[in-house]
C-alpha cells in the first residue's frame, strides 16, 4: 500500500517525466531532425521532377503498372491501423496495458495516414488533377466513379485520417491542459488554444467518457473497413493473385502486424531515451508481442491457402501465378517476405524472448521489411504474370525517384515523430494516473 | 465569493466533498475539477446523464442517409455505363454510406461534445487558471 | 445562338489581325483562314490523292490522306495517312507495313535539305543547286575530254523515268549500267530466259490456283510483290480451297502461313524438284508433256535417297507428290532463299520444266504481265563495274535510287561521284556531291510494276525542304549541258503521255491513279534447245553437313532500305517478337548444343563474316542453320552465284561460338507458350467448364450499332501491316529503344505468336477487345472510359489521371500509359493526325475502333440522312490488311458480314470464361479436321 504522500508525489511525477521530455532533446534531436528534414525534402524534390518529366521515371512499365508508390501507400496505411487498435479497440475492451502505448501508437496513426495520403497524388500520371478524385460541383456535371475501389479509398482514407486526427486530439486535450500548467510564456499560449481552456470539471469529464467511448466505438470498425477498402483496389480487380475473398482479413491482420511492429520500433528508443521505463513496462511489451504473434500466424495462414487453393482449383492462371510468384524472377523477395512475416515471429512463443525489450525491437524492423516486400511481391509479382503470355514481363531495378519518394516518405513521418516528441505530452498522462490508481 | 480547496490525495477529496453536501452547499453551486474521471464524483454529485449519445445518432444516422443518397443522386444524373455494372449499384455504395456513417458520426459527436462541455473557454484560454494540487473543489457565492 | 454569333465575330476580328500580324517572324498558335481557299477543299476535311507507293519495288497503288496544317505561317497541305488504292491491279485498296511506314520517310529528321558538295578537306558543304549543276556540268565535260568512261547506276527505275535515264545518258555519253537491286531475282529470270526466252518474272495467279507449292519463296514476306500476293492468297483460299505447301530452311512469314510448312535442308531442294520432276512426268495425267531427251538428263532417285538429301520424311515427299499430281490448278513458286546458292539457277528450270509439264503456264502463270525486271541486272554486272572502277576508266558516276543495300564499290576511284538520294545512308555518304531528291509524294511520275500497267505518282504537297525529284534533276542537267529546251518534268510527262497518241490513257491515268493496258498476249513456249544445252552441264550439288547461315530478307526493311525510317524498328519482327536489335535467329536444338539463351551474344564466322550478334532462339529452323536478316548486315555481302549473280543466302561452313556476354534486346513477347489459356484456338477448358452462363448483370444494351471486329486467324499472316497503320492513324508515339527495353512500347494492336501443342504457330492480333462488360471501365475513379451506347470502350483523353488501375485490370493488357511526352522530332509533328489529339504525359490511350473515322462515318450519313452501312467504317487495321483477315462492321445489322462471321461455327473469343464479352472475335480454323488444314 503507498502512503499518500507516495501516492502524491506519484501523480505529480508522472506529470514532471512525461513533460519533461521536450527538454531533453538535446543536439542529438535537431542533429536527427534535420536529418529526416533532409529526406523529407529529398522526397518532394523527386516528386516535383516527376511531376514535370512524367510518370516515367519511376519504375513501371506495361503490364507492371503499380509498384513502389501502391506498395509505400498500403504500407502506410497498414502501420496506421495499429495504433487505431491499440488505443480505440483496447479502450473498449477496458485493457489497462494499453494506456502506456496509446499516445505514441495514436501519433503513429496520424502521421502514418498522413503520409499514406500523399501517395495516391504521388501515383497519379497527371498528379495536378488529383482534385478530380473528389466529388465536387463542377461544370461538367461529371461527379467521381463511386464503383472505383480507388474513389472507396478516398472515401476511407480520409475518414480514417479526420477521425483519427479527432481521436488523437481529443484523448490529448487533458495532457495539454496539463501542459499548459506547467509551461510559460508563449509555450503557455500554444497549449491554452490546444487544449480550450479545459479544467477537467465534472461537466467536462462526463461529456468527455462519452465522447471518448463513442470515437473508439466509431474508430474500431475502422480499423477493420479502411484496410479491407484498401485491399479491394486488389481484390477488386481480376488478376490472378490478386482476386481473392480472402483479402481483406488478410491484409487487416497484415496491417495491424506491420503497425505493431512499427510501435515498437518506435517507442523502445523513445522508452531508453527519455527514461520510461517506469511506465512501459516489460509486461507492456509482453502484450504487445502477443498481438505480433496472432496476427502473424492469420498472415502465414493466408500465405498457406492461397497457393494451396490455386493448385487444388486447378484454375491454369492461379497455378501459373502463384508458381511464379514462390519460383518466378522475385522470387527472392518472397523469400524474405515469408521467413520474416511467418518463420521468425514464430520465435516469439518463447516467453523469455518475448519479454527481452531488444530482441524485440530487432524482430519489429525484420517484420516491416517482410511487410513492405509483401505488399511489393502481391502486387509486382500478379501483375507481372497474368493471362496473356505475351504481355508477362517485370522490372526489377528500383528507380533512383522511386527510392528518393520512398525514403522521403520515412522522412516525413519520422520528422512528424520528432516534433510530436518536442511539443506535445507523448504519454498519455491522465490514463496513466488513472490507470495506477 | 468562491472558494477553492485543493487536495492531491482522492479520498481525502471525496470526503471533503461528501461533507460539503452534507452541510447543505447546494449541488448547483459545487464544482469538481479531477486529474481523470473519477466515477465516485457521479454517485455524490449525480446529474442527467450525458446526452451526446443524440448527436452520435444524429450523424451516423445523417452519414449513412448521405451516403447512399449522394451516389445514387450522381449516377442518376448522369447514367454512365461502366463494365456492364448497374447504374446504382448498392454493394458499392454500401462502403461510402459505411465510411460516411463513420465520419459524420464521430465529427457530429465531436461537436456536440463541445456544445455539451461548453468548450472552447475564451477566458481560459486567455487567462488560464490552474492550481498546484491535482484534485479540487470549487464553491461558488461563499456559502459554506 | 448569341453565344455563336460572338465567337464569329471573334474569330473574323482575330483572324483579321492575325492576317494582319501574319509577317511576324516568330511561328503563331493562330488560326489561319483562308481568304481563297483552292477549290474543292474544305479546311478541315481531309482530301485525297491517288498516287504510288516507292518504299520497295513492288510500286502498290496509294491513296494518300491530305490535311491542312500551319507551317511556317503558312497553311499547307501535309499527308497524315497512306492507304492501298481500291481497284488498283497490284494490291487492290491494300498495303504492306512498309508502305504505311514510307509516311515516315517523307518526314524523317535527317532527310537531305540541300545539295551537298564535298570541299577540299574532305567534308560535305551545303550549296545550292546552281553551284552542283555547275560541278556537274563542268566534270562532265571534263570526262568528255579525258576520254573516261561515265556511268549510271539505279536501282529498278520503270516508266518515264526510265525512258529520261536512257535519253539522258544517250545525249551525255553515259553508260547506263544494269539496274541494280539485291534482290534481283536472276535465277528466276535466266532460268526463264533459257526456258520461254523471257528474261522476266512472270505474274503468278495464286487466285486461279487450288494447290500452290512454294519452294523459298516468302511471297508474305518481300518475293516482289507481297500485297498482291497476299491479296491472291486469300481470294484462291476462299474460292478454291487452296491447299499450300511451303518449303524453307529457316522461318518465314509465308511458312507459317502456308497449310503445310516443310523444313528442308538449305541448298538441297534440287534434289526435290528433280524426284518431283519425274513423278511428274511418269504420272498418268502429265505423260508426254516433256520430251524425254529433257528428263533423261536429271537423274532419278528414290524417295529414301530424297529424303536423306532434303531432310523431309518420306510421307513428308509423298504428299507434295500426290497433292501436286491430283491439282485441277496447281502453281509452283522456286525462287528467293532456294535460289540463292550455286545450284540456284537449276532448280529454277527445273521448276520452270514441272509448270510447264502441268500446264501451269497460261494458267496460274501468266506472262503477259509480268513483273518488269527484265532491265534489272545483278551483282554480275555490279562485279564488272566495280573492275572498271579499278582500273580507273571512270569519269563521272551517278547513283541514282538504289537502296544503300549495294555492295562496297570504291566510288572514291570515280573523278566525281553523284548520289541522287533523300537520306544520307550507305554509299551515298561516300560521293562527292549529293543531290536531295523529293519524296514521291512531293513529285510528280509514274511507275510500270507490272508490264502494261502505268502507275501515277503524284505529289500531295508542296516539297518540304528544297528538294527536287529525280526527273527534274536530270532535265537541268540536261538543259545545263544546252541539249534541251527549259522543261519541268512534270511538263516531261505530260509530253511524254501524250506520245501515247491514246486520249484516254491519260484521262484515266489521272482520273483513278493507273492504267492497265491491254494485255501483250505474248504466249510463251518452251524451248527445247536451249534446255538441252543448259543442261548438257548439270550437276547435282553437294549437300553440306556443317551449319549454314541463311540471310533472309527482312520483312520490316525490305533489303535494309526502310531500316533508317523512325516506325520500321519500333514495330517487332513478328515471329521473333523484336525491335531494336540485332540478333542470330538458330534453332532449339542448336541452342542447346551451345548453351545459349535468348540474349547470349555470339561470333559468326566463316566465308568473310565475323559478325557478333545476341541470339534468340526460334523454333522451326532446320537444325543445321542458324538465321539473320538481311538489315542486320552492315552493307551486303558480294558473295553470289556465279551463273545467276545473285545474292548468295546460304552461307555454308560457319561456325558459331559463345562470347560470354548477354546482351538485354528487346523481346517483346513474355512468353509464346499459351498452355491452354483460351488464346489460341479452341479454348478446349470451355468445354470442360461452364463458361458464363447465368450473368448478375443486365443485358448489354445496343440501340443503333454495336461496333464489333473478326479477325480470321487463317488468314492472318502476321505481316505487322495493321500495326504500322495504327501507329500513324492514331498519332501513337514513337518510343525508342530504351523504352522497349523497359517494356514501355506504345503500340495499340500488336501481333502475339503462340506455339499450340502440335508447334503449329498462331498469329493472333491482340487490340482492345471493346468488352461490353468491361474490367477497365468500373476501376477508372474519375470515369476516364465508360461504354459508349454503341459498343466501344470510350477512353477519355482529358479526364485520365493516370492511375493505371484500368491498365491493371485488363486481362488482355492492351492499354498503353504515356509515360512520359513523346514529340516526334520535327518535322515528324507534322505528320500528326488532327483528328485524334495527341496525348502528353500520364495518360492511358487504347485501340478505339478508329474511333474518329467512326465519327467522320456517322457525320457524314447525318448528312446524307441515312444510317451508317456496312463499308463505310474501315479502322485503319481493317483497311491496309494484306489478306483481309480483320472484318468489321456493326454486328447489330444482320445482313453485315461481321455479323455472319461472329456466328460462324468456326468462331471463338478470347478469354470469354472471364465474362468480358469482347467485341473482337477470332476464327480459327475449320474444326472438323484434325491438324493441319
Amino acid at each position: 500500500m503507498e502512503t499518500s504522500k507516495e501516492k502524491i508525489s506519484r501523480n505529480q511525477t508522472i506529470e514532471r517525466d512525461v513533460l519533461s521530455v521536450s527538454e531533453k532533446t538535446g543536439s542529438w534531436y535537431w542533429l536527427l531532425l534535420f536529418f529526416t528534414v533532409c529526406l523529407t525534402a529529398l522526397g518532394f524534390i523527386m516528386w516535383g521532377n516527376q511531376i514535370l518529366t512524367g510518370m516515367g521515371l519511376a519504375g513501371k512499365n506495361n503490364p507492371v503498372g503499380w509498384r513502389f508508390y501502391i506498395t509505400n501507400f498500403v504500407f502506410w496505411v497498414g502501420i496506421a491501423h495499429s495504433g487505431t487498435l491499440i488505443s480505440a479497440v483496447l479502450l473498449l475492451f477496458r485493457a489497462r496495458f494499453r494506456s502506456s502505448f496509446n499516445r505514441a501508437a495514436e501519433a503513429m496513426t496520424v502521421f502514418a495516414v498522413m503520409t499514406a495520403g500523399l501517395f495516391p497524388l504521388i501515383h497519379l500520371g497527371r498528379a495536378w488533377k488529383f482534385y478530380w478524385l473528389f466529388p465536387y460541383q463542377n461544370q461538367r456535371l461529371l461527379w467521381v466513379n463511386f464503383k472505383s475501389p480507388l474513389i472507396w479509398d478516398v472515401f476511407a482514407v480520409s475518414t480514417y485520417f479526420t477521425v483519427s486526427v479527432v481521436f488523437f486530439y481529443v484523448g490529448m486535450i487533458p495532457d495539454l491542459a496539463v501542459a499548459r500548467k506547467h509551461s510559460l510564456g508563449i509555450k503557455k499560449l500554444f497549449y491554452s488554444i490546444l487544449s480550450l481552456g479545459w479544467q477537467g470539471t465534472e461537466l467536462q469529464w462526463k461529456h468527455y467518457r462519452w465522447l471518448c467511448i463513442f470515437l473508439a466505438a466509431f474508430a474500431t470498425p475502422l480499423v477493420v473497413s479502411v484496410h479491407s477498402v484498401v485491399s479491394w483496389d486488389f481484390a477488386m480487380s481480376l488478376i490472378p493473385g490478386w482476386h481473392t475473398t480472402i483479402f481483406a482479413p488478410y491484409f487487416v491482420s497484415g496491417a495491424i502486424f506491420s503497425g505493431t511492429a512499427m510501435v515498437i520500433t518506435l517507442v523502445v528508443p523513445m522508452r531508453k531515451i527519455f527514461s520510461l521505463e517506469k511506465y512501459i513496462t516489460e509486461d507492456h511489451f509482453e502484450n504487445i508481442a502477443k498481438i505480433l504473434i496472432v496476427t502473424s500466424l492469420i498472415v502465414g495462414y493466408a500465405y498457406i491457402v492461397e497457393p494451396l487453393l490455386a493448385i487444388y482449383s486447378g484454375n491454369i492462371f492461379e497455378k501459373s501465378q502463384f508458381y511464379y510468384r514462390f519460383f518466378g524472377e522475385h522470387w527472392f523477395a518472397a523469400g524474405i517476405m515469408l521467413t520474416c512475416n511467418a518463420i521468425l515471429p514464430a520465435t516469439l512463443f518463447v516467453k523469455k524472448l518475448r519479454r527481452n525489450i531488444k530482441y524485440l525491437f530487432i524482430m519489429s524492423i525484420f517484420v516491416n521489411i517482410g511487410m513492405w516486400l509483401e505488399r511489393y511481391v502481391i502486387i509486382v509479382t500478379s501483375l507481372s504474370h497474368d493471362y496473356d503470355p505475351y504481355a508477362w514481363g517485370t522490372w526489377f531495378k528500383p528507380t533512383y525517384t522511386e527510392l528518393g519518394i520512398t525514403i522521403g516518405s520515412f522522412g516525413l513521418f519520422f520528422t512528424l515523430y520528432l516534433l510530436f516528441i518536442k511539443f506535445l505530452p507523448i504519454l498519455s498522462i491522465s490514463e496513466i494516473k488513472e490507470v495506477s490508481e | 465569493m468562491s472558494q477553492h480547496f485543493v487536495f492531491d490525495e482522492k479520498n481525502v477529496f471525496l470526503n471533503k466533498l461528501r461533507e460539503l453536501l452534507k452541510s447543505g452547499v447546494p449541488q448547483k453551486n459545487i464544482s469538481v475539477i479531477t486529474p481523470y474521471h473519477v466515477h465516485e464524483v457521479d454517485e455524490i454529485l449525480v446529474s442527467a446523464p450525458s446526452k451526446l449519445r443524440i448527436f452520435t445518432f444524429a450523424g451516423a444516422l445523417l452519414g449513412g442517409i448521405a451516403g447512399f443518397a449522394f451516389p445514387i443522386y450522381t449516377t442518376l444524373s448522369w447514367k454512365i455505363n461502366v463494365g456492364g455494372k448497374p447504374v446504382v449499384s448498392i454493394p458499392a455504395f454500401v462502403i461510402i454510406a459505411f465510411e460516411l456513417t463513420i465520419l459524420f458520426g464521430a465529427l457530429a459527436t465531436f461537436f456536440g461534445f463541445l456544445l455539451f462541455s461548453k468548450l472552447p473557454v475564451l477566458k481560459q484560454i486567455i487567462d488560464p487558471v490552474d492550481y498546484d494540487k491535482q484534485f479540487v473543489i470549487l464553491v461558488k457565492n461563499g456559502e459554506k | 445562338m448569341k453565344r455563336r454569333e460572338f465567337f464569329k465575330l471573334l474569330g473574323i476580328t482575330g483572324g483579321v489581325a492575325a492576317t494582319g500580324s501574319a509577317c511576324s517572324e516568330k511561328p503563331s498558335r493562330l488560326i489561319v483562314p483562308y481568304l481563297i481557299p483552292p477549290e474543292e477543299m474544305i479546311p478541315g476535311m481531309p482530301f485525297y490523292y491517288r498516287t504510288t507507293c516507292t518504299e520497295c519495288p513492288a510500286n502498290c497503288g496509294q491513296i494518300v490522306k491530305v490535311r491542312d496544317k500551319v507551317y511556317n505561317n503558312q497553311r499547307m497541305n501535309f499527308p497524315v495517312k497512306i492507304e492501298g488504292l481500291p481497284g488498283h491491279p497490284v494490291n487492290d485498296g491494300r498495303l504492306c507495313l512498309r508502305g504505311q511506314a514510307s509516311l515516315t520517310r517523307l518526314y524523317h529528321p535527317d532527310r537531305l535539305k540541300k545539295p551537298l558538295v564535298r570541299k577540299q578537306g574532305g567534308k560535305h558543304e551545303e550549296t545550292v543547286w546552281d553551284e552542283a549543276f555547275a560541278r556537274i556540268a563542268a566534270a562532265l565535260k571534263e570526262s568528255d575530254s579525258s576520254g573516261s568512261r561515265n556511268f549510271y547506276l539505279s536501282g529498278r527505275i520503270t516508266g518515264s523515268l526510265s525512258r529520261l535515264i536512257d535519253r539522258f545518258c544517250k545525249n551525255l555519253g553515259i553508260v547506263r549500267l544494269a539496274e541494280f537491286e539485291a534482290y534481283s531475282h536472276s535465277a528466276i529470270r535466266k532460268a526463264n530466259k533459257i526456258l520461254f526466252n523471257f528474261n522476266d518474272i512472270p505474274l503468278y495467279r495464286i487466285e486461279n490456283a487450288d494447290f500452290l507449292l512454294t519452294i523459298g519463296t516468302d511471297i508474305i514476306d518481300t518475293f516482289v510483290s507481297p500485297v498482291s500476293y497476299s491479296l491472291r492468297f486469300a481470294k484462291a483460299k476462299e474460292q478454291n480451297h487452296l491447299k499450300w505447301i511451303h518449303l524453307e530452311p529457316h522461318i518465314s512469314l509465308t511458312g507459317i502461313r502456308a497449310n503445310r510448312r516443310l523444313v528442308i535442308n538449305p541448298g538441297s531442294e534440287l534434289y526435290l524438284l528433280i524426284y518431283l520432276l519425274h513423278e511428274i512426268v511418269n504420272s498418268e495425267h502429265y505423260k508426254n508433256s516433256l520430251s524425254p531427251e529433257i528428263t533423261k538428263l536429271l537423274p532419278s532417285s528414290s524417295a529414301g535417297t530424297i529424303a536423306e538429301k532434303t531432310g523431309l520424311k518420306t510421307d513428308e515427299i509423298e504428299e507434295v507428290v500426290k497433292s501436286l499430281k491430283k491439282a485441277k490448278r496447281p502453281l509452283m513458286i522456286t525462287g528467293g532463299i532456294s535460289t540463292g546458292n550455286s545450284s540456284g539457277l537449276d532448280a529454277a528450270l527445273v521448276c520452270g520444266l514441272i509448270q510447264w509439264a502441268t500446264g501451269m503456264i497460261g494458267n496460274t502463270i501468266d506472262f503477259s504481265e509480268a513483273e518488269n525486271y527484265s532491265a534489272v541486272g545483278s551483282f554480275l554486272d555490279v562485279e564488272k563495274f566495280s573492275r572498271e572502277l579499278g582500273n580507273n576508266a571512270a569519269g563521272v558516276i551517278f547513283l541514282s535510287g538504289i537502296s544503300q543495300r549495294l555492295p562496297e564499290i570504291d566510288i572514291k576511284k570515280a573523278k566525281l561521284s553523284i548520289g541522287l538520294a533523300d537520306l544520307p545512308e550507305g554509299l551515298i555518304k561516300a560521293c562527292d556531291i549529293i543531290l536531295p531528291v523529293s519524296h514521291a509524294l512531293e513529285s510528280w511520275g509514274d511507275a510500270e510494276p507490272r508490264k502494261g500497267i502505268i502507275s501515277l505518282i503524284q505529289p500531295v504537297m508542296e516539297p518540304l525542304y528544297g528538294t527536287l525529284s529525280a526527273g527534274d534533276i536530270l532535265l537541268k542537267i540536261l538543259e545545263q549541258k544546252g541539249n534541251e529546251k527549259r522543261l519541268t518534268y512534270h511538263e516531261y510527262l505530260l509530253q511524254e503521255w501524250d506520245k501515247t497518241g491514246d486520249k484516254k490513257f491519260v484521262k484515266e491515268l489521272l482520273e483513278k491513279g493507273f492504267f492497265k493496258g491491254k494485255k501483250s498476249g505474248a504466249s510463251v513456249v518452251l524451248n527445247h534447245e536451249s534446255v538441252l544445252s543448259s543442261l548438257k552441264a548439270f550437276k547435282l550439288p553437294e549437300v553440306k553437313t556443317e551449319s549454314v547461315l541463311i540471310i533472309a530478307p527482312s520483312l520490316r526493311t525490305y533489303d535494309g532500305r526502310s531500316a533508317g525510317l523512325p516506325l520500321s524498328y519500333e514495330v517487332p519482327d513478328p515471329v521473333s517478337t523484336i525491335t531494336y536489335s540485332r540478333w542470330i535467329a538458330v534453332s532449339e536444338s542448336k541452342a542447346e548444343i551451345l548453351g545459349i539463351r535468348d540474349g547470349d551474344e555470339v561470333i559468326v564466322s566463316g566465308d568473310g563474316l565475323d559478325l557478333k550478334l545476341p541470339v534468340k532462339v526460334l523454333r522451326g529452323i532446320n537444325e543445321r542453320c542458324a538465321m539473320i536478316q538481311i538489315d542486320m548486315l552492315e552493307s551486303v555481302i558480294p558473295l553470289y552465284d556465279s551463273r545467276t549473280g545473285e545474292m548468295k543466302t546460304i552461307i555454308e561452313g560457319i561456325k558459331i561460338t559463345k562470347t560470354g556476354v548477354r546482351k538485354y534486346i528487346p523481346i517483346l513477347s513474355g512468353s509464346t507458350n499459351a498452355e491452354g489459356r483460351g488464346i489460341i484456338p479452341y479454348p478446349e477448358h470451355n468445354k470442360k467448364h461452364d463458361t458464363v452462363k447465368k450473368s448478375l448483370y443486365p443485358e448489354p444494351e445496343h440501340k443503333n450499332y454495336r461496333w464489333a471486329m473478326a479477325i480470321d486467324l487463317t488468314l492472318c499472316t502476321g505481316c505487322s501491316a495493321c500495326v504500322a497503320a495504327c501507329y500513324i492513324e492514331n498519332n501513337i508515339p514513337i518510343v525508342g529503344e530504351k523504352a522497349h527495353l523497359e517494356g514501355r512500347e506504345m503500340s495499340w494492336i500488336r501481333i502475339e505468336p503462340f506455339f499450340d501443342s502440335s508447334d503449329r504457330l498462331y498469329f493472333i492480333p491482340m487490340l482492345c477487345q471493346q468488352c461490353s462488360y468491361a474490367p477497365c471501365e468500373s476501376v477508372c475513379p474519375v470515369f476516364a472510359t465508360y461504354h459508349n451506347p454503341e459498343g466501344l470502350n470510350a477512353q477519355i483523353y482529358n479526364r485520365c489521371v493516370g492511375t493505371r488501375y484500368c491498365a491493371n485490370n485488363c486481362p488482355y493488357k492492351v492499354r498503353r500509359f504515356n509515360w512520359f511526352d513523346h514529340k516526334g522530332a520535327s518535322p515528324l509533328d507534322l505528320m500528326l493526325n488532327p483528328d485524334i489529339s495527341a496525348r502528353g504525359r500520364g495518360i492511358m490511350e487504347k485501340c478505339t475502333f478508329c474511333v474518329q473515322r467512326i465519327r467522320l462515318a456517322h457525320d457524314i450519313a447525318k448528312d446524307e440522312g441515312r444510317k451508317i452501312s456496312e463499308g463505310d467504317v474501315l479502322p485503319a487495321c481493317n483497311q491496309t490488311c494484306p489478306t483481309g483477315a480483320i472484318t468489321f462492321g456493326n454486328i447489330l445489322d444482320k445482313e453485315s458480314s461481321i455479323h455472319k462471321l461472329a456466328h460462324s461455327s468456326r468462331v471463338y473469343r478470347i478469354f470469354e470464361e472471364l465474362g468480358t464479352e469482347p467485341a473482337v472475335y477470332y476464327l480459327g480454323p475449320e474444326r472438323k479436321e484434325n491438324g493441319d488444314k
